[in-house]
């Protein structure tokens, strides 16, 4: 203890020194180094600007392009101030469209079905929705047991007409090496 | 400059709401800009993405809590919308991210609107190598200059992980353009 005690005083009166003002400024100094480090100016060989430009007066068309988007986009308000004969007018029409409209629907009793949406507006469907699923997360949540054959076909396979097609497609029966085995 | 809290509160109301609507515009529009731009890195994309960007904004800021700043919560919808428009673009071109990422660089030699050098195009390509996550901390601190806690409220991240993210940016910027 007296030893180290002895060092600390021979510190103190040691011949070392220091800049002017060194303590005064060390925290500014710090905080700079700090903050040079952070957006990394300390010798850096990565470019300060990225290079990229805009067309002259982009920024001042900006303002009007949005607003008037923002404008066409937004559906117009209809004031609800009618008078009573316009009211009985519209009720009126109303109610003919609904005679109509339910007589018609009667008159056809086709539902709607799968079939009646076009390829194309499947097709459309997929490719502007962002499913963010690749097919083989489809697969994994969709399990092998659950897909049956007719599921993708959409009708069971007539006998005659797998017969049917084999008679068009094959030349010889040969080729498709059947043999006579019972699996019972 | 109104301030924020006053011109969300104007947005919010019916009335003064096309007014300050574009306030809002005119005070964010150069900023979010230059952030999808060094995202989709294209003039006419960088455009269209903008301008869906306040659009977006524009419907749904009666969904704004205020939890956290306006200016966050922009620059949360304008990274969302300009990573969008990157995925679908990739999916519409039939080609991978990193392939589109790639060819957006390419793309920029011909650009009129890039008038960056030998060592700009350099940077663009080490920036095409680097994850999503850390190209974004990396431009909006060098670039944009935006302070972490700003960062953090937009990218829905700690300021530990940003700072980790920027780093490991650098670095890996750094030896691109030393090798190359």
């Amino acid at each position: 203890m007296s030893s180290q005690n002895n060092t600390m005083k021979k510190d103190k009166k040691n011949s070392f020194n220091t800049p002017e003002g060194y303590f005064e400024s060390f925290n500014d100094r710090l905080m700079d180094r700090i903050r040079k480090e952070e957006t990394n100016e300390a010798g850096s060989i990565i470019p300060k600007t990225d290079g990229f430009a805009v067309p002259n007066g982009y920024f001042d068309e900006v303002t009007p392009t949005v607003l008037s988007k923002i404008n066409t986009k937004e559906p117009k308000v209809i004031p609800l101030k009618i008078n009573r004969r316009l009211y009985y007018g519209i009720a009126a029409t109303a109610a003919i469209f609904i005679v109509m409209f339910s007589l018609t629907w009667e008159s056809n009793p086709e539902p709607l079905t799968f079939d009646d949406l076009a390829n194309a507006e499947i097709e459309a469907y997929f490719e502007h929705t962002d499913l963010e699923m690749t097919s083989y997360e489809i697969a994994e949540v969709v399990s092998l047991e659950e897909i049956q054959l007719n599921d993708i076909l959409g009708d069971d396979l007539e006998d005659d007409i797998i017969m049917e097609y084999l008679d068009e497609n094959v030349d010889d029966i040969e080729e498709l090496n059947l043999e006579d085995i019972d699996y019972d | 400059m109104i301030a924020e809290e006053t011109l969300v509160q104007e947005l919010q109301r019916g009335e003064s709401r096309p007014k300050a609507f574009e306030v809002l515009v005119n005070t964010y529009k150069e900023r979010l800009y230059w952030h999808i731009r060094r995202i989709v890195l294209d003039h006419d994309d960088t455009d269209d993405v903008l301008q869906n960007t306040f659009i977006k904004v524009y419907r749904n800021i009666e969904k704004f809590k205020g939890e956290s700043k306006l200016y966050s919560w922009m620059y949360r919808i304008a990274t969302n919308e300009s990573l969008t428009f990157l995925k679908q673009k990739s999916r519409k071109m039939g080609i991978s991210d990193q392939e589109l990422k790639d060819k957006m660089v390419e793309n920029l030699q011909a650009d009129v609107y890039f008038e960056g050098d030998e060592i700009q195009l350099k940077l663009q390509k080490a920036l095409a190598t680097l994850p999503d996550k850390q190209k974004l901390v990396f431009t909006m601190k060098y670039f944009q200059e935006m302070k972490y806690n700003d960062i953090s409220e937009a990218l829905d991240t700690s300021v530990g992980a940003l700072k980790t993210s920027y780093h490991l940016a650098a670095k890996k910027i750094e030896a691109y353009l030393k090798e190359n």
